[in-house]
């Protein structure tokens, strides 16, 4: 841990780790573009760094999305991202009652509770996990590969069956570029851009970050920033006691929901906030402005962030679309994320984790006293905020490779997210598969070379034996559900 | 929804038979000795099914409500303006270079959006590109085009 604090202290990894919060809070604020994006965005830019500022900086935008986003549901009723949209219910009504400071005062400190819970969490757990990966063959990748999907396509809101499309898509859009083990070309129609494949920040920025601006662009709405003075941003002792075993529940509950594939923080927040409901002794008043209706699920979202990094760190394995960029910027670097990651890289996992206690507090700060100022760029208009944040996605993916070809790519995909959206298929199974892919096939392929050929290895190992049970339990019950629904 | 749906469902059948055409030309091996073609010809062979499935499905819906807010011509139009401009700056940014480029894309898409004053989306372009040139070029380091102007 003091190798970790030597690494994250240093004044140029500091510079990184605040410069990563400080965007990551203003990308939660402002809508139009959620960490995914600005994560893809930033990630060109963190070629020429040390690798442990890169992944410093891109944590913090993810944990600083966090917080930032609470701050435009409780004051506007818009979740700035997905992870907050539970915030909304109760803190926007909050605000409403002139308790504004009281709900961003507490998802403030309960962010910060729950975040630092979270990253002791992952310190332990993720040294662990990994020395017990340390003994999985190629068939047991192949089934946490297709364990996590497919738990991932179960978990997207709506149709499931278009959940798994949109993962078979991208697995097919992961086998575009050379075959991983005998290096023969696909796909490529003998263009050199194809041939290392698709490129992952291309696709995410052209899914997450021009498609989310097209949606916008649907509709010009109107903004109304609720115009409440702000005061008293310390919760008084009755907000405390209300609030303190909703941030504890939520902090745990967070930080296993996030080890688990699929979007981690929103399902965290939303299980948070039924479970807070369930065990208050007034259920009825949720959704009227009662602050553990914030609090709980503010803290869950927050640690479940720490949790979510712990099966790419351990495993090597991303189980959201945001974890993929992470594996993404490693790869760039040549680092391979996996079990034997901490033993090989001990001063990068505890600077990383280091950085992050550090990233929390610096949001604390960041959030409190400037509440004001978050408030303010709110009333930027749309008109200047969607041009400027289409002109970074240019930038961003042009300055990877100075290749305009990549430019097509992602407004293709931006075109593709747009119209796949209306129809209700989401991008994240797509984007996790895309990087999963390459993974997944080249264990399928040992798996199958070692077995000769038998699929029973996926069964007679027991840690396969339950990941595929798992996942077909995950196939098989939309089914009955559904029947049952119909009787 | 249920004929988007249906659209879908059709229209990725037929992206799964084209694609398995083109896999076909992938050497698949065996079962014990999997080649380039065994991953993707079997994702292909997915895809078609559960494209059926989503076929299915959508013949048995009943058409309920939309799903998605039904976009008015003028949300169109904004969406064909700005795709357009993204385009023309891909194709125009390294004969105009960065800064021409992204001033002369940022008063497109300014009236694309809305149509703000002249005055505005002079200034409002001017500084963007501006500003972004030096963020990029200078603090960051980011190789940008230099283009017809030289810089």
């Amino acid at each position: 841990m003091a190798i970790g604090f030597g690494v994250a202290l240093t004044p140029m990894n500091l510079l990184f780790c605040f410069l990563g919060s400080l965007v990551g809070t203003l990308v939660g604020v402002l809508p139009g573009l959620g960490p995914v994006g600005a994560v893809a965005f930033l990630l060109s830019l963190t070629f020429k760094m040390e690798p442990a500022s890169a992944i410093i900086m891109l944590a913090g935008i993810y944990y600083g999305a966090m917080y930032g986003g609470s701050t435009t549901s409780i004051l506007v009723n818009i979740p700035g991202e997905t992870a907050s949209v539970v915030t909304c219910l109760d803190g926007y009504r909050m605000a409403r009652q002139g308790r504004a400071g009281a709900a961003l005062g507490i998802s403030a400190f309960g962010s910060f509770i729950a975040g630092t819970f979270g990253v002791i969490g992952l310190m332990f757990l993720a040294p662990l996990l990994g020395r017990a990966a340390l003994s999985f063959g190629p068939a047991e990748y192949f089934a946490l590969t297709l364990a996590g999907l497919t738990l991932v396509s179960y978990l997207t809101q709506g149709s499931m069956v278009k959940a798994l499309i949109m993962a078979v898509l991208g697995l097919l859009a992961g086998t575009v570029g050379m075959d991983p083990i005998s290096g023969e070309e696909r796909f490529t129609y003998g263009t050199l851009t194809l041939r290392d494949g698709l490129g992952l920040v291309p696709v995410a920025m052209g899914l997450f970050g021009v498609a989310e601006i097209l949606e916008n662009l649907t509709v010009i709405a109107t903004q109304s920033v609720y115009q409440a003075k702000i005061q008293g941003l310390l919760p008084n002792r009755k907000d405390w006691r209300d609030s303190a075993w909703p941030i504890a529940r939520g902090s745990v509950l967070g930080f296993f929901l996030g080890i688990l594939p699929g979007p981690g923080p929103v399902i965290a927040s939303f299980v948070s906030y039924a479970m807070e409901k369930r065990l208050s002794r007034y259920p009825e008043k949720f959704g009227t402005g009662v602050i553990e209706g914030v609090a709980g699920p503010e803290a869950a979202n927050n640690s479940a962030t720490a949790g979510s990094f712990i099966p790419l760190l351990s495993l090597g394995i991303p189980t959201s679309a945001i974890m993929a960029l992470f594996m993404g910027a490693l790869m760039i670097h040549g680092i391979q994320p996996g079990p034997l990651f901490i033993a090989k890289y001990p001063e990068l996992f505890w600077g990383f984790i280091a950085s992050m206690y550090v990233g929390n507090a610096m949001l604390l700060v960041l959030n409190l006293p400037l509440i004001g100022i978050w408030v303010r760029l709110l009333k930027t208009p749309y008109v200047i905020l969607f041009p400027l944040i289409l002109l970074f996605c240019l930038i961003g993916v042009y300055s990877l490779n100075a290749n305009v070809a990549e430019i097509i790519i992602m407004l293709a995909f931006g075109v593709l997210g747009f119209f796949l959206r209306r129809v209700g298929f989401e991008g994240a199974p797509f984007i996790l598969a895309m990087v999963l892919g390459p993974i997944m096939e080249t264990s399928l392929r040992q798996s199958l070379l070692i077995s000769r050929g038998n699929f029973m290895i996926f069964i007679n190992r027991p840690i396969c034996a339950v990941l595929i049970t798992l996942t077909a339990a995950f196939l098989i019950w939309p089914m009955f559900k559904r029947k049952r629904k119909g009787d | 929804m249920r004929r988007a749906n249906i659209t879908a469902a059709l229209a990725l059948a037929g992206l799964s038979i084209f694609l398995l055409f083109e896999a076909g030309r992938f050497n698949f091996g065996n079962l014990r000795v999997p080649q380039t073609g065994f991953f993707p010809k079997a994702l292909v062979t997915l895809l078609l099914l559960l494209s059926l499935v989503l076929l299915v499905q959508a013949l048995g819906q009943k058409e309920i409500e939309r799903s998605s807010v039904k976009i008015a011509a003028d949300g169109w139009n904004r969406i064909a303006a700005t795709l357009a401009t993204l385009i023309g700056f891909a194709l125009v940014l390294e004969w105009l270079g960065f800064l021409l480029s992204t001033f002369l894309l940022m008063i497109l898409l300014l009236r694309a959006i809305e149509a703000p004053k002249w005055s505005k989306v002079i200034i409002v372009a001017l500084m963007t590109a501006l500003i972004s040139y030096g963020l990029f070029a200078w603090l960051l380091g980011v190789p940008l085009p230099a283009g017809v102007l030289g810089i």
